[in-house]
């Protein structure tokens, strides 16, 4: 069976960080292990991994203070 | 309510591109009725059934699927039991709508895919697309995040749907409030779809429609149907105001009145959208570019002559 268990909490699973870009630029992301997020350079935005879903929304991204 | 407007600002990705359409309010609707999705997924089990008749006409097989849009994890499951070692990632707009399916869930919006290009060779909508703002940029999305020979399997609802209930609206608010709101949303039809497949890019597009009858007690059996579906508010527009009961009430005996059969229920039109498109490659049948010719015709013809 394919059907695969996510890890809990933040851990992101490697085979999803393969495939994830930024959905507003389409650009690479960061994998944060440490704060659990996903960090796209070029939008200023931090995605949130929840349960070890990645949370691919922009409103529920968090904005890089730079 | 007010906050969901609010939000709804950022459903398109940020790009502030309006549309009919509250993402956010749908994620509400979809979340409300997520508990018990399986009282009333009769509908999406019945599509589910005829895209994987289409997958089983196909010989090769996918390894690397996307599902966008979870739906209780129907589509997921089907892809995983036809592909067994397919990897499958299957996306909705909250955690809470992720529960159940086959393979990696990841939070995501039809319209702005968080997918590296060629991540896929299978992607798979089941009764989704019917709410996306703008189809053209969501299908041009799923189209590069399919390696070349990927394969598009849609099914969303287009056509005539729900014309009983559109028609029975209509009458309703002309005699109970003297004017017409938009009820149903506009649904896009097999010809406009089939252009927008060849504009974003897709080879061998193909879109067909399956009109489905189903028959409820009544009006309101049918409105409680499309509530527990998620689809209430894709197929009927929301107004700032709660609906007039006396006008609701007042559609449910024109729908009726107009359309019961002999045993008294009522019938409701699904017309089913279905797409299929590959992502272009060379293997695939294509014409050639004008002038790319090398034999003329003359040659042909002036060849023959000689014999």
């Amino acid at each position: 069976m394919s059907e695969q268990h996510t890890p809990p909490g933040t851990e992101l699973d490697p085979k999803l960080l393969e495939i994830l870009v930024c959905p507003v630029t389409k650009g690479p992301l960061n994998y944060d292990r440490e704060r659990g997020e996903l960090i796209s350079e070029k939008a200023g935005l931090a995605y949130p991994v929840r349960d070890g879903i990645p949370i691919m929304l922009v409103d529920e991204a968090r904005k890089i203070d730079d | 309510m007010t906050k969901d407007v609010g939000r709804s600002k950022h459903s398109d990705g940020g790009k502030g591109v309006p549309g009919p359409f509250d993402r956010a309010v749908l994620r509400q609707r979809r979340l409300r009725a997520a508990p018990r999705f399986t009282d009333h997924d009769f509908l999406f089990r019945e599509i589910a059934t005829r895209l994987d008749e289409r997958l089983s006409e196909i010989t090769r097989s996918f390894n690397r699927v996307l599902v966008i849009g979870n739906q209780g994890g129907i589509a997921a499951d089907l892809a995983a039991r036809r592909y067994g070692q397919a990897e499958v990632v299957r996306t909705d707009l909250d955690r809470g709508l992720l529960r159940c399916g086959a393979g990696r869930a990841v939070v995501a919006d039809d319209e702005a895919l968080p997918f590296a290009d060629g991540a896929f060779d299978l992607a798979i909508s089941l009764l989704g697309l019917h709410w996306v703002n703008d189809l053209p940029g969501t299908l041009i999305q799923l189209r590069r995040a399919l390696r070349p020979d990927g394969l598009l399997l849609a099914a969303f609802l287009g056509g005539e749907t729900l014309r009983e209930l559109r028609q029975a609206f209509l009458e309703a608010e002309t005699a109970v409030e003297g004017g017409v709101s938009p009820r149903v949303s506009p649904f896009v039809d097999v010809r406009t779809a089939g252009s927008l497949l060849q504009r974003a890019g897709f080879a061998l597009p193909m879109v067909d429609v399956d009109s489905l009858t189903v028959t409820y007690e009544n009006a309101f059996a049918l409105m409680r149907d499309l509530r527990g579906m998620g689809e209430t508010n894709a197929l009927i527009d929301r107004r700032r105001s709660l609906s007039r009961r006396d006008t609701v009430f007042a559609m449910a005996e024109v729908y009726a009145a107009r359309h019961a059969g002999a045993d008294g229920r009522i019938p409701a039109t699904f017309d089913v959208l279905y797409l299929t498109a590959w992502s272009p490659h060379e293997s695939q049948p294509r014409p050639l570019a004008p002038g790319s010719a090398r034999t003329s015709l003359g040659d042909v013809l002036g060849k023959k002559t000689d014999d």
